[in-house]
């Protein structure tokens, strides 16, 4: 199975091409602005390494975040566009679990992270076990404090993964029992795997169901200016 | 041969695909945005944004069968690069881009603005050709354009503050009528006089600038003195009344620019080009002139990805294609 994974939740951008779960070309750049120039010239060049054409792939595995929403979109929307092109199948990643997966630890409890901006974080906690890790809940936004707390509250030894340096220099201030670890971002390459794991359970959903994780609805600013009002004739609601 | 263009178009508020083969159009559908945006009072970038990636798979599939083909008999795609909002423009984009590079075609990235002066192609043929003057008049957007070819735009003027749209969509909430306003005041004129007040044509002294801002002020001090007092007119000769206001500086400033510059043929795009009052006022000024006009169906004049085809199939011509690491352009200005 020929397998096409992008990533762009975060600054990093990545794409990654695989024969079932090995990787056989992968490129990256990390500038957060850059997803929607980077995408398709690295999937052209990786083609070219790889001695690929588009048509022989099989799946298009895709991280919906959460991460930035901007990036999200550019990297949907461009796995809808190369999966629907070919027949291939669209099958969604989540970002905290790419970066979860290749957190290396033998016993921590891994809490992964990514930044969403304005203020908060996309968190979630993740067991070690055997070949990989599973997941504790689903994945929720939460403040630096409330992430602190939460590592506070954390009975065990815990190994933080993600964007770390991007939170404020107090949030991990005397929290001995965090060991902050690698990687930094998620990559396609994590996507691979997991995009392997959801085709061998034939785990997608259909391909409309395929949408970013925002984790929160959008930002509205109403235009009291604009929005209709009563109207001074009679019998107009 | 005519190329086989699959067309994008998420610049703003209309998620919209189409397939055209040179100027026919096979197929040309949208999934509109409009009731998710009217209880928010316009626009909201983010809600549109996320509205396109939900949309933009299922319409692609939707355009290519209403056309009857399949992704073989394509020969190009395309779309809309600017200007607009930028989340909303990158969905189109991206999924555009890699729909192309899969199908190793041709990317064309189009400006909105010249898709919109391109649309009358579509159901003017030849008789739609430059030298030309084009009345390019939306929601965001209010202009006149010197068309002195295809691709060689001098836009003579533009409106210093609000876009003709916008101007419909205020003035339609001081009258208690839904967003959007244009529609909205076309269908209250109904029956109305136009002549029943006599609201101020601004920038009179500026050949082919607009300016609608002082126009809001003053059918709103209208309607509140004349409230107030119990003579207000009724809602259609008000309707009617301000749509003139409106639709008169359009048209004088439009045929201005076709009587200095001598061109015979006058053209417009926009959502705003869907007014009835200023198609047939066009119309009249056109007949008076003995000049060609070529106006897009209302359905052509508001967002539609057909025109981005269009305009596309232009750009292939010759020879004008974009590479793989093009962005889009929100701040895109035609000329």
């Amino acid at each position: 199975m020929k397998v096409v994974a992008l990533s762009t939740s975060t600054p990093k951008s990545s794409v990654a091409l695989a024969e079932g779960r090995e990787v056989v070309a992968s490129a990256e750049r990390t500038d957060r602005r850059g997803h929607a120039s980077f995408l398709v010239p690295a999937l052209d060049f990786c083609f070219d390494q790889a001695g690929w054409v588009p048509a022989d792939v099989d799946a298009v595995v895709v991280d919906v975040g959460p991460g930035l929403y901007t990036g999200l979109r550019v990297g949907l929307a461009t796995a809808q566009g190369l999966a629907g092109a070919v027949g291939a199948q669209l099958i969604p990643a989540v970002s905290l679990d790419a970066l979860a997966l290749r957190a290396t630890t033998g016993h921590r409890h891994i809490v992964a992270v990514v930044d969403v901006r304005r203020g908060e974080l996309a968190v979630a906690g993740y067991r070690p076990v055997p070949g990989g890790v599973v997941r504790d809940g689903a994945p929720q936004l939460v403040t630096p404090d409330r992430l602190r707390a939460l590592l506070e509250s954390d009975p065990g030894e815990v190994l933080l993964v993600g964007d770390v340096p991007a939170l404020p220099e107090e949030t991990l201030r005397g929290l001995h029992r965090v060991k902050v670890g690698r990687p930094r971002y998620p990559g396609a390459e994590a996507l691979v795997e997991i995009g392997a794991r959801t085709a061998e359970k034939d785990d997608a959903p259909h391909p409309d169901e395929v949408r970013p994780l925002y984790l929160r609805d959008p930002d509205v600013t109403i235009n009291w200016a604009m929005l209709r009002q009563e109207g001074p004739w009679p019998g107009q609601r | 041969m005519k190329p086989v263009i699959l067309a994008f178009e998420t610049s703003c508020d209309e998620t919209a695909v189409a397939v055209v083969r040179g100027t026919e159009v096979l197929s040309n559908v949208l999934s509109s945005q409009v009731d998710l945006h009217s209880r928010f009072g316009g626009v909201v970038p983010e809600v549109a944004a996320r509205a396109h990636v939900e949309a933009i798979r299922s319409l692609t599939h939707r355009a290519m069968v209403e056309a009857g083909l399949h992704t073989d008999d394509l020969d190009a795609v395309a779309a809309t690069e600017g200007p607009g909002l930028v989340g909303a423009l990158l969905v189109g984009f991206s999924f555009a881009k890699a729909t192309a590079w899969a199908r190793q075609l041709p990317f064309v990235g189009v400006d909105h603005m010249e898709g919109h002066l391109m649309a009358p192609r579509i159901d003017h043929g030849e008789a739609f050709r430059p030298p030309a003057v084009s009345l390019l008049v939306s929601g965001g957007h209010s202009e006149i354009v010197l068309v002195h070819d295809w691709g060689e735009y001098e836009v003579l003027g533009r409106t210093i503050d609000d876009a003709a749209g916008e101007a419909f969509d205020k003035l339609a909430r001081v009258m208690g009528l839904g967003f959007p306003g244009g529609p909205a005041i076309d269908a209250a004129s109904e029956g109305g006089d136009p002549k029943a007040v006599s609201f101020p044509r601004a920038l009179s002294d500026r050949p082919y600038d607009f300016s609608f801002s002082g126009l809001k002020t003053a059918v709103a001090t209208f309607i509140e003195r004349a409230a107030r007092s119990g003579d207000l007119p009724p809602l259609a000769d008000v309707a009617a009344s301000l749509q003139e206001a409106i639709v008169d500086v359009l048209v004088d400033k439009t045929f201005r620019a076709v009587d200095d510059t001598g061109v015979r043929v006058v053209s417009g795009g926009g959502g705003v080009i869907a007014n009835r009052r200023l198609r047939r006022r066009l119309a009249e000024e056109a007949d008076k002139r003995g000049v060609t006009l070529c106006l897009p169906p209302p359905v052509l004049a508001t967002d539609n990805a057909a025109m981005i085809g269009v305009a596309a199939v232009h750009h292939l011509s010759l020879g004008h294609v974009s590479d793989w690491a093009t962005g889009v352009d929100p701040g895109l200005r035609l000329g």
